[in-house]
């Protein structure tokens, strides 16, 4: 009882000291080494690669971890209850800019700050996740670069390496708010080529195995969105389709290279370099969030698994395979 | 200065969601899982709510409906079907992620630039967070004051003596299969109370920010249990409170060292694991350094 009432008097005492001293202090931590802050929603390859371009991009442009600026990285681990946390973290150590990579962490940075500049790592679709009034001119303090993938081409890529193909499965997490925004534009896409598709949605990685395999029975070939949760579980997706025979035509390199067969693809690095630039933009003042238009990977590169074509007695035309990086 | 002040906010809107989980927990002696599918089912349905133009205040009360109702399915599957508990709880949550991706019709809502329960307080012109720490005492305290009133009525002492004993509880002619269904719903309606309010808070609803709750639920209850010792009734409730805003200082404390952030996972289970093991660590070998106490 003692404790507890102790306890009460403590913080209330810190809360009202806060209360008083606490209106500008964003303000005055403003240092000579600018931070900042980059927020990953989880781990996985292509959002590791993210962080990675955006890091070597700011490092190109002069901006060096402990040199000339503070790099505060954070990931969340998917648990979207210490987002909020993080965010806070960024905005009182006076962060210059923040990075969001995946939509909830941008979202939460958002909430946390309407000033300090946000740069979107990777959002499929920003002005429809709220988080900027329109992708040409955002308006607030927040710009980016969207992952949106060049589906069409991607599907013209199935076609021209199974031609026999008329069922395409779609498999993604119902979780993801970027998977479904893809997802409906592939379903037009495909109606439009003449295809038939076949969806299937998981909730978690573990109904890849299960979902991938039922998927895999009933169609051609797989394609698969930029997907957290797809991604994290490729492996296993990649074995279930595999004892069907079928291909997968992932939307993300690093997901050829585990295991899917050829994409169109932007390069998730190259997507974490275009980050890294739009943020040493801004740290030079050379550029206002407000009036930045959300960037794009001007073209994706056509990526082939040879291996796995092969495993699978796929025979990818020549002309193809000239203009197409080899995966690993 | 400025972590303590946020940690306390947000330990508030947590500990609304102990305060749930503590009545199945400690109270009714269930571990319920349904919380982490009426978690986000509250932000869920307080968003969309907002969204289409509903009061915030009107659309968390909704909220707090909503989850009571999933509250009750549990409480069904379990006194009705004969389900064990934490079955029933894995299920209804399990059937709760396709009701949500209903109720949001996409998988993240974004509530940015909409109306919030803390505007009422954003026109005092505030220092950051204080919009949310005074509606946080404001709707804590009032929820407390609540509790109390209805665990003093005849019902409430009912729903009580269900959850110390169930037998002696049936012998006395408590029908405890209601009693059970009507804690579950209360507890569940907390629950989605605080889904909806930190949805509000975060700016965003996500189908998947149900992930992990129940950890920061029992952590929540454990850690107020645990440093604040054996207490009167009314101080539980307040010490889960305490718990909520310890735990959110445990865990900003921790990202302040600049651990790696791949390991905090790791770190908050084992903050947990200690808290757990602390009163057996403490009668094995009669430190006294912290209270004694009796658990419910």
């Amino acid at each position: 009882m003692k404790k507890m009432i102790g306890f009460i008097i403590g913080l209330t005492a810190i809360l009202t000291v806060a209360f008083f001293t606490s209106s500008n202090e964003i303000e005055t931590m403003k240092k000579a080494k600018p931070m900042v802050g980059i927020l990953q929603l989880t781990s996985h390859p292509a959002l590791d690669l993210i962080y990675q371009g955006t890091v070597d991009a700011l490092n190109d442009a002069g901006y060096i971890d402990g040199e000339t600026m503070t790099l505060d990285f954070q990931n969340a681990q998917g648990d979207q209850s210490n987002l909020n946390s993080m965010s806070t973290r960024f905005v009182s150590r006076g962060a210059a800019v923040m990075v969001g990579i995946a939509t909830p962490s941008a979202q939460a940075l958002a909430n946390s700050s309407q000033e300090i500049p946000i740069v979107l790592g990777a959002v499929t679709d920003p002005e429809g996740s709220g988080l900027v009034e329109s992708n040409e001119a955002p308006g607030g303090n927040i710009t980016g670069v969207s992952d949106l993938t060049p589906i069409k081409e991607q599907f013209s890529l199935i076609k021209e390496i199974l031609p026999e193909a008329q069922t395409i499965g779609i498999l993604y997490s119902s979780s993801e708010d970027n998977s479904i925004v893809q997802a409906d534009q592939a379903i037009e896409i495909a109606k439009e080529m003449g295809l038939d598709i076949e969806v299937m949605t998981i909730s978690s990685t573990n109904d890849v195995s299960q979902v991938g395999a039922t998927l895999a029975s009933q169609v051609d070939a797989i394609w698969v969105p930029t997907d957290n949760t797809v991604a994290s579980a490729m492996t296993t997706l990649v074995s279930a389709a595999d004892s069907n025979g079928i291909p997968i035509f992932p939307a993300v390199d690093t997901m050829v290279e585990e295991g899917g067969l050829a994409t169109v693809g932007l390069d998730q690095y190259e997507l974490g370099r275009l980050t890294g630039e739009m943020v040493a933009a801004i740290l030079n003042g050379e550029s206002d969030p407000a009036t930045t238009p959300i960037r794009y990977l001007d073209e994706g590169e056509i990526i082939i698994n040879q291996e796995k074509a092969k495993q699978l007695g796929i025979t990818i035309p020549t002309q193809l395979l000239e203009q197409a990086k080899q995966a690993e | 200065m400025d972590l303590i002040v946020t940690a306390t906010a947000q330990g508030l809107l947590w500990g609304m969601m102990a305060l749930g989980i503590f009545i199945t927990y400690r109270i009714l002696d269930l571990p319920d899982m349904t919380a982490e599918g009426s978690f986000p089912l509250g932000a869920a349905v307080c968003a969309q709510l907002i969204i289409s133009g509903v009061h915030p205040l009107t659309a968390t009360a909704i909220a707090f409906v909503i989850g009571a109702l999933a509250g009750a399915v549990t409480g069904f599957l379990i006194t009705k079907a004969h389900i064990p508990g934490l079955l029933a709880g894995i299920l209804t949550m399990t059937g709760l992620y396709s009701i949500n991706l209903r109720v949001m019709s996409r998988a993240n809502l974004s509530l940015l630039g909409e109306a919030k329960l803390t505007d009422f307080f954003t026109r005092f012109n505030l220092p950051s967070q204080f919009d949310t720490i005074f509606m946080g005492i404001v709707l804590v305290s009032s929820l407390i004051v609540l509790l109390v009133l209805f665990f003093k009525t005849e019902l409430g002492q009912a729903v009580i003596a269900t959850g110390d004993n169930e037998k002696m509880a049936r012998s006395l002619g408590i029908s405890t299969n209601q009693t059970k269904i009507l804690g579950l719903m209360l507890s569940n309606g907390l629950i989605s109370a605080a889904g909806a309010l930190i949805a509000q808070d975060n700016g965003y609803a996500d189908i998947s920010m149900g992930i992990g709750t129940i950890v920061i639920g029992l952590a929540s209850v454990i850690i107020g249990e645990v440093i604040f010792g054996n207490l009167s009734f009314v101080n539980r409730l307040i010490c889960v409170i305490l718990g909520a805003i310890i735990y959110r200082l445990i865990i900003m404390f921790v990202l302040l060292m600049g651990l790696q952030p791949n390991d905090l996972k790791l770190i908050s289970a084992v903050i947990l694991a200690v808290f757990l093991a602390l009163p057996s660590i403490r009668t094995r070998f009669n430190l006294n350094f912290f209270q004694k106490k009796e658990l419910l």
